[in-house]
């Protein structure tokens, strides 16, 4: 471990025990809860990551052929989330902003200014029934933790991190409720209008488009359903249902389908030969969550992933770019790698790019009666080639407005499969978060 | 002669006792507690054994028997996380995640003594029946059984005073009879709006040795909403009820 990070760390829990000791006294003034037109809050974060690098592994080969970094590299994250919103009558302004700053071994950097505006949309309230969106939202749609396939309108999330925020699309939306007394509970409508065009949501798919997309949630017989589907030709036509439901006070299941018309995928083969093919997809997703008393849970899910690729199809991804980094070592020729660098992003790239994967996190709350205190083990597995993420961690979030998390993230596989062929063999970060 | 004088004595002693409908009194008590419609305004306070607090300051609306929902306002890193209850069904909403998730009853949003089912309380009789009822001293002494396996705490024993008809301790236990917690109603204040109920609800529990938590209710006012904002559609937007 580098010695900057251990410094690091160092000055963390110095600076975090003497925090601990400074709180004030409580009182309950009445001040406290009075409602001002607007708001302003956010959260300043630091993180500093180290990554062990696996050497032999292709990805590794792909990113540093060309150089070397040793067997370790860190990584000093810093952001600033700044969150305001404004109320006038039936009227409110809200705009959630994201500021990265990054430290590594490429130097200073930081996020596009595009993306610092992870929010910012302009609600219209009715009546309680009626609402109207415009401007940049995050629409989160489905029901599992890990994963969600029927989250057609939003970037994907990171497993690794499902409750990360997401920045979300510029679109225009509305809300209607109707609540009814019976098995039928609640029905609600939500209208999506997603404009594609030149510097509005072009990393979504084609451009000038108008896209349309729709949600309809049901309450019905104590169970959440949703369908939804989205449309327009930025991408393809696909649909979905998710669902979710208590069975026992402390058991909920969940489940998410999708159906994707056409969905399109470029293969390479081990001798760098790429393939194009349009097919119908379909994904899913069944999980379960559990809690039990003495208040561990469980959360476990299984994933298809109707568009992924087959064991064989990642396998030959990886041995031709094996191929390129031994052209490389031989003559300084780069070409096949830039080639598999050509279908890595947004395709061999992209978060869990396989077809069958299992999901399960356990954690404990409050072990050994220390109050706010939350340590969990999360692990993905590969169901086609067998590999597998592992990643502990420690959540600490008794001190007023700050939290903090370590968490290490290790990566299990053999050569030739999806996480024994990352960059990494593992991964320690600690996160720090203060709120105001 | 002299067996049914002993009778009519017994019997005298005896009837005030099967007198009391404990449903009746509970849902007076219910009603003295809160109105069936309401919004109010608590802090909750987690207090550990070496004297260290955390408090939040909750938002929380009610309509009817089955329909509850509140938001945190304070402190900053739970502002916006709010959570709805429609009869057994319960969801929590963290604007970072950006979508509700189920949760049970059993769970805290906040960590320590108080559970879900602490904060998002329904009325007794909603979730109670009363399956026994004695008066002790100044006080009644009621027993009650859940209606349902999906209610959080299978019995509670609950004494409330005689006058006021409020309740003074509840005892929350597991079926086999084991103590989870035992909550204190404390200080009666007067809300306005004929309302005048305890101001503060302190618990502790065997589970957590030395810790407490306390609540406390600082506005209470009747007022009605509509069916649509107790929705997970609705859940974003519960502080704009404020």
């Amino acid at each position: 471990m580098g010695k900057g990070l251990l410094f690091f760390l160092a000055w963390v829990i110095i600076f975090l025990g003497s925090f601990a000791f400074a709180e004030e006294e409580y009182k309950f003034d009445l001040s406290e809860i009075e409602k001002k037109p607007y708001h302003l809050g956010g959260y300043l974060e630091l993180r500093p990551i180290l990554f062990g690098l696996d050497r032999n592994a292709s990805l590794y080969k792909l990113k540093f052929f060309n150089r070397d970094e040793g067997k370790t590299i860190e990584e000093y994250d810093g952001k600033l989330r700044l969150e305001g919103s404004l109320e006038k009558g039936i009227a409110r302004l809200f705009v959630k902003t994201n500021f990265d700053l990054q430290y590594s071994y490429l130097g200073w950097k930081h996020n596009e200014p595009k993306s610092m505006i992870y929010e910012g949309y302009l609600s219209l309230k009715p009546s309680s029934s009626l609402s109207f969106n415009f401007g940049k939202q995050t629409l989160l749609w489905g029901k599992g933790y890990a994963w969600n396939p029927v989250a057609f309108v939003s970037k994907p999330k990171d497993p690794d991190d499902p409750e990360l925020a997401l920045e979300g699309y510029i679109t225009a939306s509305a809300d209607y409720i109707k609540s009814f007394q019976g098995p039928l509970k609640t029905v609600s409508i939500t209208p999506v209008i997603f404009p594609v065009y030149k510097d509005i949501n072009d990393d979504f798919g084609t451009v000038n488009k108008l896209n349309f997309a729709g949600k309809l949630y049901l309450l019905l017989y104590d169970t959440d359903i949703d369908l939804m589907a989205v449309t327009g030709g930025s991408r393809t036509t696909r649909a979905g249902i998710d669902f979710s439901k208590n069975i026992t006070p402390n058991l909920e299941v969940h489940g998410e389908f999708a159906f994707i018309n056409n969905q399109k995928s470029r293969v390479i083969d081990s001798q760098g030969d790429i393939s194009e093919a349009k097919s119908d997809a379909k994904s899913y997703l069944l999980g379960i969550r559990y809690l039990t008393a003495s208040d561990t849970t469980f959360i476990f899910e299984y994933y298809r992933n109707g568009a992924g690729f087959s064991h064989l199809e990642m396998k030959d991804y990886f041995t031709f770019i094996d191929r390129g980094y031994n052209l490389f070592l031989l003559n300084r020729n780069n070409s096949l790698l830039k080639k598999a660098a050509s279908v890595t992003e947004g395709n061999y790239g992209r978060i869990n790019p396989s077809k069958d994967y299992l999901y399960l996190r356990i954690s404990q709350k409050e072990p050994f009666n220390i109050l706010y205190f939350t340590p969990a083990i999360s692990t993905i597995l590969n169901l086609n080639d067998r590999s597998l993420s592992l990643s502990p961690e420690l959540l600490y979030a008794g001190i007023k407005n700050l939290e903090i998390r370590l968490k290490a993230i290790g990566l299990l596989g053999g050569r030739g499969t999806e996480f024994g062929e990352k960059q990494n063999d593992y991964r320690v970060e600690l996160r720090v978060r203060y709120y105001f | 002669m002299k067996k049914i004088l002993i009778s009519l004595l017994v019997l005298s002693i005896a009837v005030p006792a099967y007198a009391i409908d404990g449903t009746q009194l509970l849902k007076q008590i219910d009603r003295n507690l809160n109105p069936e419609s309401y919004e109010m305004y608590r802090k909750l306070i987690n207090i550990e054994p070496n004297g260290r607090k955390m408090e939040y300051t909750f938002f929380s609306i009610k309509k009817g028997v089955d329909k509850i929902a509140g938001v945190f306002i304070a402190p900053a890193s739970e502002k916006g996380r709010s959570t709805l209850r429609l009869g057994d069904n319960m969801w929590l909403y963290i604007p970072n995640v950006g979508k509700p998730i189920r949760i049970t009853s059993l769970q805290s949003v906040i960590g320590g003594v108080f559970n879900n089912a602490d904060i998002l309380n329904l009325d007794y009789t909603a979730e109670y029946d009363a399956a026994g009822v004695e008066e002790k001293g100044n006080e009644y002494f009621l027993q009650l059984k859940a209606k349902t396996k999906m209610v959080a705490y299978d019995r509670l024993n609950l004494w409330a005073d005689k006058n006021k008809k409020l309740p003074s301790k509840i005892e929350c236990l597991t079926e086999a009879g084991m103590l989870i917690k035992t909550l204190y109603f404390k200080e009666v204040k007067d809300f306005g709006g004929r309302i005048v109920r305890p101001s503060i609800i302190e618990t502790d529990s065997p589970l957590y040795k030395g810790y407490k938590s306390i609540m406390i209710f600082a506005k209470i006012k009747q007022r009605d909403f509509k069916d649509e904002v107790f929705t997970l559609t609705f859940m974003p937007n519960i502080e704009s009820l404020r």
